[in-house]
């Protein structure tokens, strides 16, 4: 991780500015959001003994996976400095609807797997060779897609669902370990991402082309090639999602992506992965979609209603920016 | 043309070859190419039916709110903030205009607590974009969030706040000849937002901001200052259009403006704005744009072809607006 970390100029000497500069990239974020988690479940298990139990560590988690994937997948992007990927939804739903459709037709379950994932990786390539090949900016290529991309899908099916009575449904609905199963694959994911990213040549490419893209180019690194690459593994992570959201998940329309695009988004942020590329650390994910994700069940224990899970998660979003906006501020100066 | 061979020496007033070409290859008269094309399709393909009074009115009052709150995010787009949270604010701004009326309020009390609480989280965007620094695309995005689950909150278990006000109904519902009055009180808006942006210090205050905004902090304006504005302006735009539906449909709902931020800033980008770059675009491109969709949207509905063909075209549309604006000389990504 240190060959990662920003190196944070100490303008005033201090031993609190030494001890600053040696910590790993990411720190900050780290600590931030654990207290935040830590003082959220402290309060809660306050208010209400019974919000610590196995019931509320299944609800986290089982919110906990599919966000977390698709969070690896958007951190991808921003740290590749292509921002944001706004086609989520729509791929995911993609890959779950031909996943369900597979299905019913009785195809074998490791090539329907096999199918979701590349419905996601040919949906992110799809994406990039507008953005390479029209040289235009990744943030409106992909809110234009995934218009288009979502009215598609309503012209050909409505409602979607896997088939209840399969493996594959049942997969979706079973533990392991005391956890859903597909909360695994999210942490295989974080953990395999993550530890691969800063030690490969083509993850050090990736973090050095949204690190500062000319000086990358001029090493020898191809802009275009990257891009292509990112967004196509970045796809077939949310085509990785949109498997386990339909194993996991009753019928679903078109639309039903929506609702995940601010948690993803918000929990990379507070993750500390920069948006604007070059900075981050994929594991800090696992902390910050934890505590994002304790934050619906906190809420229902408080006597809430979930409308105000939106209220607080946007709130929740805009410190987070404003708190990271603030920190690139400081490093710039 | 001719004009430059009789006259060697161009007149400093007159039209010089620049400005014609600026002005046959910019982005509202691209704009106005394509209105001219939706409504000469329109009147093939529906029939001279499509320019009758009653279609005319029907997409005027379509169209007339989304153009306000247009006119209003302008200035934000403009200074090179976006603000994505206009179609929640609006939503908002409806449902505590409704909840207000309904409990009793008289409107001339309703109104006002509206707008201060859209000031209010406008005030809040604009802090945590201008004085921390946040991202604007995904504070807004945030704020988006936050304001659809208060909407919710505000319009309870039946989702929906019935506040009909017999004058005010009235007044909205009102049409001037063929045009419905508050579609002409939406031109007046557009074009006062016209004159400010092109005619006035402020205005190109806000357009220097958005262009380049160290330049324009070096020549002494206050770069803080003008996107605080901004995007306070363009809470108060989605504000007074979340009032203004209260009036067209006698009701708020918990859906009141759901999506609408990407029907509006995918219009105001076919209309020549950027949403990522600041400077560019002009109130009337934006009420091109939206009057472009707004047709383009009618013929899908008169000729009873599924609605999502509307999103796929806007989409296209969108990204073909996009890409013109990189080969008339915008930032290429790389």
């Amino acid at each position: 991780m240190t060959e990662m970390a920003a190196t944070t100029p100490s303008t005033t000497p201090g031993r609190w500015n030494a001890l600053r500069a040696n910590l790993p990239t990411g720190w900050g974020a780290a600590a931030t959001v654990a207290l935040a988690w830590i003082a959220l479940i402290v309060a809660s298990g306050i208010h209400r003994a019974d919000f610590l139990s196995h019931q509320t560590v299944l609800a986290v988690s089982f919110t906990m996976a599919i966000v977390g994937v698709l969070a690896v997948a958007q951190a991808l992007i921003g740290m590749s400095g292509a921002i944001l990927d706004l086609s989520q939804p729509t791929g995911l739903i993609m890959s779950a609807a031909v996943v369900a459709w597979l299905l019913e037709r009785n195809v074998p379950i490791p090539l329907v797997v096999v199918a979701g994932i590349l419905v996601g990786a040919a949906w992110g390539f799809a994406n990039a060779s507008i953005v390479v090949l029209a040289k235009l900016n990744p943030i409106i290529v992909t809110l234009a897609t995934n218009f288009i991309g979502g009215a598609v899908m309503f012209l050909v099916y409505q409602n979607a669902q896997a088939p209840l009575k399969s493996s594959f449904s049942d997969f979706g609905r079973s533990y392991f370990l005391g956890l859903p199963n597909i909360w695994w694959p999210m942490l295989i994911l974080i953990l395999v991402v993550g530890y691969f990213l800063p030690r490969t040549r083509y993850g050090r490419h990736m973090i050095a082309v949204g690190g500062n893209r000319f000086a990358a180019q001029t090493r020898g690194v191809s802009l275009k090639k990257t891009r292509l690459a990112v967004f196509s593994i970045a796809g077939a992570i949310v085509g990785g999602a949109g498997v386990l959201f339909a194993c996991s998940n009753g019928p679903f329309a078109p639309t039903a992506g929506a609702t995940f695009q601010l948690p993803v988004i918000a929990s990379v942020i507070l993750a500390g992965c920069s948006l604007s590329g070059g900075r981050g650390n994929v594991w800090l994910i696992l902390l910050s979609v934890g505590f994002l994700s304790t934050v619906p069940t906190s809420l229902v224990f408080f006597g809430l209603n979930s409308n105000w899970q939106a209220v607080f998660q946007g709130i929740i979003l805009i410190v987070a920016v404003s708190i990271d906006g603030s920190r690139t501020k400081r490093t710039q100066r | 043309m001719s004009m430059d061979k009789s006259a060697p020496v161009v007149e400093p007033t007159g039209l010089d070859r620049h400005q014609l070409r600026d002005l046959l290859t910019g982005s509202v008269t691209s704009i106005g190419v394509a209105l001219l094309l939706v409504v000469i399709i329109g009147l093939t393909w529906v029939g001279p039916n499509f320019l009758s009074t009653s279609n005319v009115t029907i997409m005027g009052s379509f169209v007339a709110i989304p153009m306000i709150v247009a006119a209003f995010a302008g200035f934000a787009l403009l200074a090179g903030v976006v603000d994505l949270s206009i179609g929640s604010m609006l939503g908002f701004s409806s449902n505590i205009c409704a909840a207000l009326m309904a409990a009793g309020w008289p409107l001339a009390g309703a109104i006002p607590v509206a707008l201060v609480a859209c000031l209010i989280c406008g005030a809040i965007n604009a802090t945590a974009i201008v004085i921390f620094g946040a991202d604007t695309i995904a504070a807004t995005l945030g704020m988006l969030v936050a304001l659809r689950g208060m909407t919710y909150i505000i319009s309870g278990p039946v989702g929906m706040i019935a506040a009909f006000d017999n004058d005010f109904y009235n007044l909205v519902n009102l049409t001037v000849g063929p045009l419905p009055l508050i579609f002409v009180f939406s031109l007046v808006v557009i074009g006062l937002a016209a004159f400010i942006v092109s005619r006035t210090r402020r205005g190109r205050h806000i357009q220097a901001v958005g262009g380049d905004d160290r330049a324009a902090a070096r020549a002494g304006i206050s770069v803080t200052r003008v996107r605080f504005v901004a995007l306070m302006l363009s809470a108060l735009g989605a504000g007074i259009g979340g009032i203004l539906y209260v009036g067209q449909l006698g009701s708020a709902s918990n859906y009141t403006g759901t999506g609408l931020e990407f029907q509006v800033y995918a219009a105001m980008m076919i209309g020549g704005y950027s949403i990522l770059r600041g400077g560019i675009g002009n109130p009337i491109g934006a009420a091109l744009g939206l009057l472009v969709v707004a047709g383009t949207s009618n013929i899908i509905d008169v000729r009873a072809i599924s609605p999502y063909l509307t999103n796929i075209i806007v989409g296209l549309m969108l990204l073909a607006a996009v890409l013109l604006d990189r080969l008339r000389g915008g930032d290429a990504y790389e």
